[in-house]
């Protein structure tokens, strides 16, 4: 059905018939489908809906039989059928083909040349050219001044001049790995298959053919855990090789092989090996340390258990298991004196303070005169030893203390100190006057004992076992008493007399203990090639822990002023590590291994037994199982 | 192989060849140059024996061939070469071997006698043919340092300090053989280790462990000097069995932090001392105060003053033989460091007559002749000692000393070139 939506023609044409124009407007008809009417004609009166009981049967009859029904449309507005005429089924086609609506209007009209492009000798307008045509102009010549009054300036910078090179860019810089033709580039051969050995040959050698044995423990294998997928076998001539029975089976693996092989490239971790070693100053701006071996001291004829240096640094004194104790002129490696003490010496330890050095013995504990330095201070300390008065009563002692006459003190030794069991060390207290003394013995309280020299008393300050003691101390400064036994360092108040500290060293057997000067900070050797480095204000967890040696440590020892302390261990190597504690709280401590001396050789598995450093100079002593003491400078 | 131009002079009249420049293989060392020196001297003087010959380019020691030298020392091969020469210093030739009880501390050689200290608490006096002839017994312990005082015709006046903390002055008569002590020099707080007597001969200042150094009068007299002695000295009750009359020092110059190892005099007015404090201390005499302090870094063993070129040589707890000028007023300046040594060096002495050479011994059981001019190499190393050598002395009568651990005492017979001698 067409509807024609332009209605003006309609109107134009349907006038002279009736005039049955709708004045509704432009609304939508729906509006009208309650009413009986359908909008009002010119006078104002309603249009009546015609009577419409055409159904559908009727309208196909219609659509059949009336000839002029294609050209039949529905006016809405006046619910009419109207039959288009000819000229507007003509408009109609027109319009439909894009035609002009006027039949008579020519689209093609010939054009009509209204200006000649020819060019005329007479000009179009006669007006005279202006004068300031002819003269140039002074805005152009202010503004171009104004220009090159800039480039002298250097306000405008002439244009750069193009560049002639061309410039190439990586096409594929920013390729995403993941694209098809990243992974082309990521591209992972697969793995190469093996080449064929002696053993496949259909003619190996007669060592590759496997033994009758061999045959039975390969067949009764699993498959996966043979070496060889196959059994070798020898033929006699090419002629008489089979066909290779494995072949399906052997190319099902290889496939199998090349699908289940994950193909990623593994991402190596770029990293410089110099990055990971933590950054430590040079042991050459660490100077001055002892770095090589000056002097040995020779003499003793068993192992040197112990050394210890006098006060001034002009005397060593060292204790061996050859039943002597020898003093030492550090200087020149001679031997001053040696003294006989009849039982294998296990300690010797010089006061701090007068010339009195000590001398540990099995059971016994001497107090030695070395007679070795100042005569005044030679003679003060025999007349602090003969000053001693005893007190009215006697009180029982642990030791027994016996005074030398006669030969013995001739030879230097003054006083004896009878142990009940073997005593392992001895050691001063830095004011001279009390010396502690050491007998491990796992199953009773009588462990440790403190004497007093100037009133020759003893005394057991422990009531209870806590366990093996290796070895004690005294701190240099302030009343405290280091213990170590085997795991941990206990550290009392002999004012307070109460435990302050227990240290957990992380060792398994603690050997050895030193304390530096200052007091603040603890070093312990171990038989498990540990040393722990306590800082004792901070934690009592070491705060480093240093694996240098390669077997057990012996001795340990701090240097008096300069920031050194030194390990000595079975290997036969001291190692000399700087130690430097700053007074700013915020400074990690620094340790530094500076140096590692060696020279003292392995006699039945021990190397080197103690060490000591000289009271003033950057030197160190160690002592060894091959007899000799060494002076490293 | 490529030529230089050199010309060769020399300061031994004797000597000399005409100043002509000659062109000499570039690759030529010493043999080869002595060889062309002795033919031109040859061709001069026909009864000219072949003489060794030593060179020196630059006032350095030529030791490897010309080329090599020169290139080490940056000098120019275009140029003419400066070649001095001067006959060879010949190698000391070991001499005597003395015998000693136990180690030798220390040695002092005169023109006719030397005296040693020992281990053993005795000094003793020894002929240059090495016959002992007196051994000087009085300490109670191990002498550590000995001097000799002065010479009157046949009696000597001689010192010797120990570690007993006392310098005995002994005087003793040659002809007679007779040895007395004369004065006890009592002070010291520690073992005496360093004595030496002034130019003048009448004083002598010591140097101890209890870090002092100590100025005493080296004139033996009879009156007692006991009135300066304060009498409450608990060590007046040993006077009985003491040697000699007590003697008290003049005067006592502390400043030391560590022990004293070495104490010289560099003119009457001026005393150097060496100490564990790694300084070397310049003192004013007359007054007792330091002027100087040279600082290593490391603890003297010994220092040695040669007035001929003005030189203080050290040895101290490292390898290396180090010279220093005391005059330099900036301070730590070493002029130059003679390295050859592998163990500490224990003794420096610099040769009487010779400007240019010293001698060191060191805990290497070596002896080294040194010459400042080749600091690379020494002279000659000695190694008669069969343990640490622990001092070492030189005598204006030719010979070499130097004694050890190993309780020798070696005497070395060197010449000295006549150029050389009083240069």
């Amino acid at each position: 059905m067409m509807r024609l939506s332009v209605s003006r023609p309609e109107k134009l044409y349907s006038t002279p018939i009736t005039d049955i124009r709708n004045t509704v407007g432009n609304v939508p008809m729906e509006w009208y489908q309650d009413y009986p009417h359908i909008g009002y004609n010119l006078d104002g009166k309603k249009i009546f809906k015609p009577i419409r009981n055409k159904d559908e049967l009727d309208e196909f009859l219609d659509k059949m039989e009336n000839p002029d029904y294609w050209r039949t449309v529905h006016d809405k507005t006046t619910a009419s059928d109207i039959r288009l005429t000819d000229e507007q089924v003509d408009l109609v086609h027109r319009l439909q083909k894009g035609q002009f609506g006027d039949v008579n209007f020519n689209e093609y009209e010939p054009s009509v040349d209204f200006f000649t492009n020819e060019v005329m000798i007479h000009p179009v307008t006669n007006r005279p050219q202006d004068k300031r045509s002819f003269i140039p102009s002074l805005i152009e010549k202010e503004k171009v001044s104004k220009l090159v009054h800039a480039i002298k300036m250097g306000w405008i910078k002439p244009r750069k001049p193009k560049e002639t090179t061309p410039q190439y860019y990586d096409l594929w810089a920013k390729e995403d790995p993941n694209a098809i033709l990243g992974r082309h580039k990521m591209h992972v051969p697969a793995p190469k298959m093996r080449l064929p050995g002696h053993e496949e040959s259909y003619n190996p050698p007669p060592e590759y053919l496997l033994t009758e044995e061999e045959r039975l423990v390969w067949e009764q294998q699993d498959a996966e855990d043979r070496k060889l997928p196959f059994l070798p076998q020898k033929h006699s001539c090419l002629r008489a090789v089979p066909a290779f029975s494995r072949f399906i089976h052997e190319r099902f693996e290889r496939c199998l092989d090349l699908y289940l092989c994950p193909r990623q490239r593994k991402m190596r971790v770029n990293v410089n090996p110099e990055d990971l070693i933590p950054k430590l100053p040079k042991p050459k701006d660490l100077q001055p340390f002892p770095t090589t071996m000056s002097l040995v001291y020779r003499g003793h004829t068993s192992l040197v258990r112990s050394i210890s240096a006098s006060p001034t640094g002009q005397w060593l004194v060292s204790g061996s298991d050859d039943f002597t104790v020898r003093f030492w002129e550090v200087n020149t490696g001679r031997c001053m004196k040696t003294l006989e003490v009849g039982g294998a010496v296990k300690s010797v330890a010089w006061n701090p303070n007068p010339a009195v050095c000590l001398v540990a013995v099995e059971r016994t504990v001497l107090l030695l005169n070395p007679s070795l330095g100042d005569r005044l201070v030679v003679s003060s300390t025999d007349q602090l030893i003969t000053a001693y008065e005893p007190p009215e009563e006697d009180k029982e002692q642990a030791v027994t203390w016996a005074l030398s006459e006669g030969l013995e003190h001739n030879m230097g030794h003054r006083l004896t100190l009878t142990h009940p069991k073997a005593v392992k060390q001895v050691v001063w207290h830095g004011k001279g006057d009390y010396l502690s003394s050491v007998m491990p013995d796992n199953s009773s309280n009588l462990q440790v004992l403190i004497h007093q020299v100037s009133k020759r008393r003893t005394q057991n300050p422990f009531r209870k076992n806590k366990g093996l003691v290796q070895c004690v101390s005294f701190h240099p400064l302030r009343p405290y008493f280091f213990v170590a036994t085997q795991r941990y360092v206990r550290v009392y108040n002999l004012i307070k007399q109460e435990l302050t500290k227990k240290l957990m060293t992380n060792c398994k057997w603690i050997s050895s203990m030193a304390i530096h000067p200052g007091g603040d900070n603890l070093i312990c050797g171990s038989y498990d090639c540990r040393l722990a480095w306590f800082d004792l204000d901070l934690s009592t967890k070491p705060y480093k822990m240093l694996r240098h040696h390669k077997k057990a440590l012996r001795g340990v020892a701090y240097h008096r002023n300069y920031p050194l302390f030194a390990s000595g261990a079975d290997d036969g190597s001291v190692i000399v590590c700087h130690g430097m504690v700053y007074n700013d709280l915020l400074q990690n401590p620094l340790i530094v291994p500076v140096k590692v001396l060696k020279g003292h050789q392995i006699t039945h598995d021990l190397g080197v037994l103690d060490v000591t450093f000289h009271p003033t100079q950057p030197w160190v002593f160690s002592s060894g199982a091959d007899t000799t003491i060494r002076l490293f400078t | 192989m490529s030529q230089l131009q050199t010309r060769f002079f020399t300061d031994n009249k004797k000597y000399s060849v005409d100043d002509v420049p000659f062109s000499i293989p570039a690759a030529s060392e010493v043999q080869e140059l002595s060889n062309v020196i002795n033919k031109l001297l040859e061709a001069k003087n026909g009864s000219h024996s072949q003489i060794e010959f030593d060179f020196l380019v630059r006032g350095q020691f030529l030791r490897t061939s010309l080329s090599n030298h020169m290139e080490a020392e940056g000098i120019s091969t275009e140029d003419v070469v400066e070649i001095e020469y001067v006959e060879r210093f010949t190698a000391p030739q070991p001499e005597e071997c003395m015998m000693h009880d136990d180690w030798i501390s220390s040695v002092e050689a005169d023109s006719e006698w030397i005296l040693t200290g020992s281990y053993d608490k005795t000094a003793r006096i020894w002929s240059l043919e090495g016959k002992a002839v007196m051994t000087v017994a009085g300490h109670t312990d191990v002498v550590k340092d000995v001097a000799w005082v002065r010479r009157d015709g046949l009696t000597s006046l001689l010192l010797t300090a120990s570690l007993d903390q006392t310098i005995l002055l002994w005087e003793w008569n040659s002809e007679r053989n007779k040895l007395k002590a004369r004065h006890c020099c009592r002070g010291h707080a520690g073992s005496v280790d360093t004595i030496a007597t002034d130019p003048t001969r009448t004083k002598f200042c010591s140097g101890s462990w209890d870090k002092m150094l100590k100025i005493w009068s080296a004139v033996a007299t009879e009156e007692e000097e006991e009135v300066e002695e304060p009498p409450s000295r608990p060590r007046k009750k040993q006077k009985t069995e003491q040697l000699g009359l007590t003697r008290t020092p003049l005067m006592t110059l502390s400043g030391h932090n560590e022990a004293v190892s070495s104490v010289l005099w560099l003119d009457s007015e001026e005393i150097c001392s060496a100490s564990w404090d790694h300084t070397i201390r310049l003192w004013d005499a007359e007054t007792g105060s330091v002027k100087t302090t040279l600082t290593g870094s490391k603890v003297f063993n010994h220092i040695s003053y040669s007035p001929l070129c003005r030189r203080l040589a050290s040895g101290s707890t490292d390898r290396h033989v180090r010279l220093w000028d005391p005059r330099s007023k900036d301070g730590s300046l070493v002029l130059l460091s003679l390295t050859s040594h592998s163990g500490w060096v224990t003794a420096v002495k610099w040769a009487p007559s010779h400007e240019h050479q010293l001698v060191s011994g060191s805990l290497d059981n070596l002896v080294k002749l040194w010459d400042t001019r080749s600091c690379k190499t020494p002279l000659y190393d000695v190694s008669a000692h069969e343990d640490k050598v622990l001092c070492v002395d030189w005598t204006d009568s030719r010979l070499m000393l130097s004694g050890g651990a190993d309780n020798k005492l070696y005497t070395y017979r060197y010449t000295a070139c006549e150029t050389d001698a009083g240069a």
